[in-house]
């Protein structure tokens, strides 16, 4: 046997069984099979944990009127905009509908498809206007909110209506104990609370939006303006900056890395006695949590230009790339008209006012007056249209807060902060 | 019909040639290409030649030359402390014989470890508030209150605290290397050197360490290589944070090109890196590991 | 660089045993100028030198006719007092609590209830044992899936990896050719570039090739991370196997091929074996590649992991319990075999 005839053999053989494994292997254990072109009536919806909760129950109601199958694919915050920002630049994507956070919608936006014809008239009256307008981006609407959240004040109740509490508050500060309403108030209270073992608030260095959010109250719009020019550096924002850093005498140590989830964490296990937080926490306090059944909601805080939310709303888009633009709309359209189902989930939110408004009076609900007061807000605004934004965050603006929170001069910050936020607009 | 040895041998090497070729030569020369233009995230967007203006860039950039040192001074205590503690281990096992070798086995477990999930663990260990490190060392004393120490969340000793996950995965393997090194020692040398009266520092210095000397190197070479390119323990600890603390270049590199969306400065990124890193690679191995350099 | 920071899973052993080291000796840079003289050592019974204890190393010496001596090497720097012994012993438990803690606390984690695994401030045994992080974390849609696609992706990248490695490094130590220097450089080179660097050029390749989503992209871009280790590996396997084999078998009437197949890759299997689980777990650990390639057919466990960790809460307890279920059967497997993996590394090391 020669060698030549052994290597042909061998190379035949090397072929065969790669051809073999190839198309034994072209499925994964995953679910069927994509939506390339095949089955036209499954859709592929890339989702972030949250939005999962959200949407399946709405899916399962889809999937009954339409027929359409939804898959959903599922990635974590980071690496959904990652994942999202890879398959967008190769022009290869695997999903049909993406649910999008808000402030990716500048820099997607020359990915997705319009869907104008979804914006009915009644449509819009039924959605916060802030969010009316957030989805239309160079006079095309871009994504349907799937739902939205503010922050809201939640506090610890039983705290507040001890009796004890109430006369050493008024004793120390003059005024009755109640949720906060301005921010003087939040500071009198928190710092009241700081005592044997547990904190009044939290301070969240790891993230910027609830900053942002006093920002918004103090009367500015956040970091850019109207005309794009950089004003970070006005006395709206450094009010903001040194509000949110008083607090953190009143706060758990470790603020520079405290996120959202640490905060959660933090208020749930009773170390916290209120926080500013995500309207859908309220709902998610888990029942055997030592604060279960002892929490308050109230709406956001006012500064001097009243009470104001940073509405985080996400979107559901089309991209141009599906091969099932009419049943990734169906499904979009579909999600819509269904968008209450999603108060039953466990994140619990919506994004048509009518929807909260049907559920806001009922026991267990009590986080959504004041999360409609919130976004109804006359300062309330969605965050500055640039696709820029997240590495405005990523390398600007959350840095900067972990300095100030660490003790560092609000107002060279902020100086330092707009050089900065300027270079990368250039 | 016989084909001479040579061609024989290259049609063995053939396949594995073909598939470096395909999937990895031809990634990074697209990773070179694309360093070369400005290029816009979405696709079907603007290509444009800029010729070397990434280069300048991102040498011009804090970010860079910053992530630059971190890795390289993330790299050197990793591979210090995990030589040190896998040879101090290793030397303890060698010591402590045969009945020690179930202990060995145990040691290894590490290995098997994904790093993401040694990145989660430590994180819980260490994270604020409920980290169970600041517990216990509070517990025993040491510290004033548990989160006296903000392991991630300071920005002055961050890098070094994301670099335990890595040394307690590598520490093992270090170990078994060195201690399989240990084993080809000729006892005789070890015999004569304490007949002659060599105290153990002696002993370590004189005799060992020299005769490991190419064991040494192949290993701080690799380790080296490996910690420069730490990511995944990195990334799920602190995402490069707080400001940027524990950035190192591969995660500049991932966040420049997928979440600010400028493949093209994070090509020139890459491409640098890689060059570095095969100079200082190219660098040691001319230097320590040159035949006829040892004893 | 997900798998390259573990480094079973880029295993730079295999590069010690390559290079190593010879007493008093010059070391060569590359393995191809393999010492036949040696061979004498592990040529007297070459299943045996495969199957070999480390500790006591001597025994391979068996067919060389030198005096056996036990424990030859280990009695030079063997702890001789009694009481240093016992320090010894100390200083090892200490470290093995020390290292061993931290899994420890994974598993005690996973079977807190949820609420109690993220408690201020934390606790190490759970106050109540429970299974609810288990069913919580394997009820999840997608997870028992993700399992499925890591070790169908695990198994292809390995096979891929065997298959061209083997030949390869045959070709390079048997045949020392100057195209198989330059293989193995190339080789180290390889294993240098960040996956970071790779990542999205491969992703995009294999979704215009059709294959986005697939366990045999991830596959294939995982045997990238894999193939150097092989290379080098089963090169250093290969070099401990004498010539006298293969000459033997083509006087017989074999062809090269045939000598291969028949009579060297059965000596060799121990280091095959041992190439194969480091092979498997550098897919099988391997996170960058996948969060990079994968969606809903493909993902693999890792992603599903660190999808644990999301914006609305910390789902600790559902980690570690995932965590727990997909590092311990990997865990028990090596150990299993971890005879073989330590026998076959430090095969080179004490053929020299």
């Amino acid at each position: 046997m020669s060698s030549r005839t052994t290597i042909s053999r061998i190379a035949a053989l090397g072929g065969l069984s790669t051809a073999v494994l190839l198309a034994a292997t072209a499925c994964g254990a995953g679910g069927p099979a994509a939506t390339s072109g095949s089955a036209a009536s499954t859709v592929n919806v890339l989702v972030e944990a949250g939005g999962h909760a959200e949407l399946t129950g709405v899916a399962e109601q889809c999937t009954k009127d339409t027929g359409i199958n939804v898959n959903f694919v599922e990635l974590p915050y980071d690496g959904m905009f990652n994942r999202l920002s890879s398959e967008f630049s190769s022009g290869n994507v695997s999903f049909d509908v993406a649910a999008l956070d808000s402030v990716w919608l500048p820099s997607f936006k020359d990915a997705v498809q319009p869907i104008d014809e979804l914006f009915t008239d009644e449509a819009k009256k039924d959605i916060f206007p802030a969010l009316v307008k957030e989805a239309n981006v160079d006079g095309h609407f871009i994504g349907m909110p799937a739902w939205t959240n503010s922050e809201i004040i939640l506090y610890r109740k039983d705290l507040f209506e001890d009796a004890k509490n109430k006369t050493d508050f008024k004793a120390k500060f003059g005024y009755d104990l109640a949720a906060p309403t301005t921010w003087k108030q939040y500071q009198d209270i928190s710092e009241f609370f700081t005592k044997d073992g547990m904190y009044g608030t939290d301070v969240k260095g790891g993230v910027e939006t609830e900053w942002l959010a006093h920002v918004l109250q103090a009367g500015s719009p956040m970091v850019l303006d109207a005309n794009n020019n950089v004003v970070i550096d006005n006395a709206a924002h450094k009010d903001a900056l040194d509000f949110y850093t008083s607090l953190v005498k009143s706060a758990p140590p470790g603020a520079a890395q405290v996120d959202w989830a640490a905060a959660q964490n933090l208020f749930n296990q009773g170390k916290t006695a209120m926080t500013r937080f995500w309207a859908h926490a309220y709902r998610q306090i888990p029942k055997d949590s030592p604060v279960a059944g002892k929490v308050g909601a109230a709406p956001m805080i006012g500064g001097s230009a009243g009470v104001a939310g940073v509405p985080g709303p996400w979107y559901l888009s089309v991209p141009k790339a599906t091969k099932n633009s009419d049943a990734a709309k169906k499904f979009v359209k579909c999600a819509y008209d269904h968008n209450d189902l999603g108060i039953e989930s466990s994140l619990g939110l919506a994004s048509r006012i009518s929807a909260f408004e049907k559920y806001q009076d009922k026991p267990g609900y009590e986080s959504f007056k004041p999360l409609i007061e919130t976004l109804k807000g006359q300062a309330t605004a969605t965050r500055p249209a640039t696709a820029k934004w997240q590495q405005i965050v990523d390398t600007v603006l959350v840095p900067m807060l972990q300095k100030a929170v660490a003790g560092g001069d609000s107002a060279t910050l902020l100086a330092d902060a707009k050089k900065q936020i300027q270079d990368l607009l250039k | 019909m016989r084909i001479s040895d040579r061609r024989f041998a290259l049609y063995l090497m053939a396949p594995a040639a073909l598939f470096l070729t395909v999937f990895v030569a031809y990634p990074l020369f697209r990773l070179v290409a694309d360093s070369l233009f400005k290029i816009s995230p979405i696709a079907g967007g603007p290509r444009d030649f800029v010729g070397l203006d990434n280069y300048i860039r991102a040498f011009a950039s804090e970010a860079f030359m910053g992530a630059g040192w971190r890795t390289l001074a993330y790299t050197l205590v990793v591979v210090a402390l995990e030589f040190a503690l896998g040879l101090g281990m290793a030397l303890l096992f060698t010591a402590l014989g045969r009945k020690s070798e179930v202990w060995r086995t145990v040691f290894l477990y590490p290995l098997m470890i994904a790093p993401i999930v040694a990145g989660l663990l430590w994180k819980f260990l260490m994270i604020d508030n409920f980290g169970l490190i600041g517990t216990l060392l509070h517990q025993a004393g040491i510290l004033q209150n548990p989160n006296q120490i903000g392991w991630l969340s300071n920005p002055d000793i961050v890098l070094f605290s994301v670099a335990v996950p890595d040394i307690w995965l590598t520490t093992s393997f270090m170990c078994l290397i060195l201690f399989a090194g240990l084993q080809n020692i000729p006892g005789d040398l070890i015999e004569a050197a304490r007949l002659d009266g060599a105290k153990a520092p002696t002993l370590l210095c004189s005799i060992i360490l020299p005769l490991l000397r190419p064991v040494i190197a192949v290993a701080l070479v690799v380790r080296g290589i490996d910690a420069a390119r730490a990511f995944d323990t990195i990334l799920i600890q602190t995402n490069g944070g707080p400001q940027s603390a524990s950035e190192t270049m591969s995660l500049l590199i991932y966040r420049t090109m997928i979440r600010f969306g400028d493949p093209g400065l994070a090509s020139a990124m890459g491409a640098i890196y890689l060059l570095a890193m095969l100079g200082v690679a190219f660098f040691a191995v001319a230097t320590i590991w040159r035949p006829g350099k040892d004893n | 660089m997900s798998t390259a920071e573990t480094p079973i899973n880029d295993s730079f052993a295999a590069e010690a045993v390559a290079y190593r080291p010879r007493p008093a000796g010059a070391v060569s840079a590359i393995p191809a100028t393999g010492t036949k003289a040696s061979g004498a050592t592990a040529g007297a019974a070459p299943t045996g030198a495969l199957t070999v204890e480390p500790a006591t190393p001597t025994s391979a010496v068996s067919g060389t006719g030198r005096p056996r001596r036990r424990n030859h090497h280990a009695e030079g720097l063997e702890a001789g007092r009694r009481s240093t012994r016992t320090l010894l012993w100390i200083i090892l438990a200490a470290a093995m609590v020390l290292y061993g803690f931290p899994f420890l606390y994974l598993l005690f984690t996973s079977f807190k209830a949820p609420i109690d695994t993220i408690a201020v401030p934390p606790t190490i045994l759970p106050k109540e044992w429970t299974l609810e992080n288990y069913t919580n974390a394997l009820g999840r849609s997608g997870v028992l899936a993700s399992f499925i696609n890591s070790a169908q992706t695990a198994i292809i990248s390995t096979l891929l990896s065997l298959v061209l490695a083997v030949p390869a490094a045959y070709g390079i130590t048997r045949y020392k050719t100057p195209s198989g220097r330059v293989f193995i450089m190339a080789a180290l080179v390889t294993r240098m570039v960040p996956p970071v660097a790779i990542g999205i050029p491969l992703a995009s390749m294999m979704s215009s090739a059709g294959l986005a989503d697939t366990p045999i992209a991830l596959s294939i871009a995982h045997t990238t991370i894999s193939l150097p280790l092989s290379i080098w590996l089963m090169s250093s396997f290969f070099e401990a196997v004498p010539n006298d084999l293969e000459e033997a078998a083509t006087v017989d009437g074999c062809s090269r091929l045939g000598a291969l197949w028949r009579v060297v890759i059965p000596v060799v299997s121990g280091g095959i074996a041992v190439t194969a689980i480091f092979a498997f777990l550098a897919s099988w650990n391997e996170f960058l590649f996948a969060l990079l390639m994968t969606a809903v057919r493909s993902q693999t466990t890792p992603v599903v992991i660190a999808n644990f960790q999301t914006q609305f809460g910390l789902d600790w307890g559902s980690m570690t319990a995932l965590a727990a279920v997909y590092s311990i059967p990997v865990i028990l497997l090596t150990l299993l075999l971890q005879r073989k993996i330590v026998a076959g590394m430090t095969l080179g090391a004490v053929k020299g």
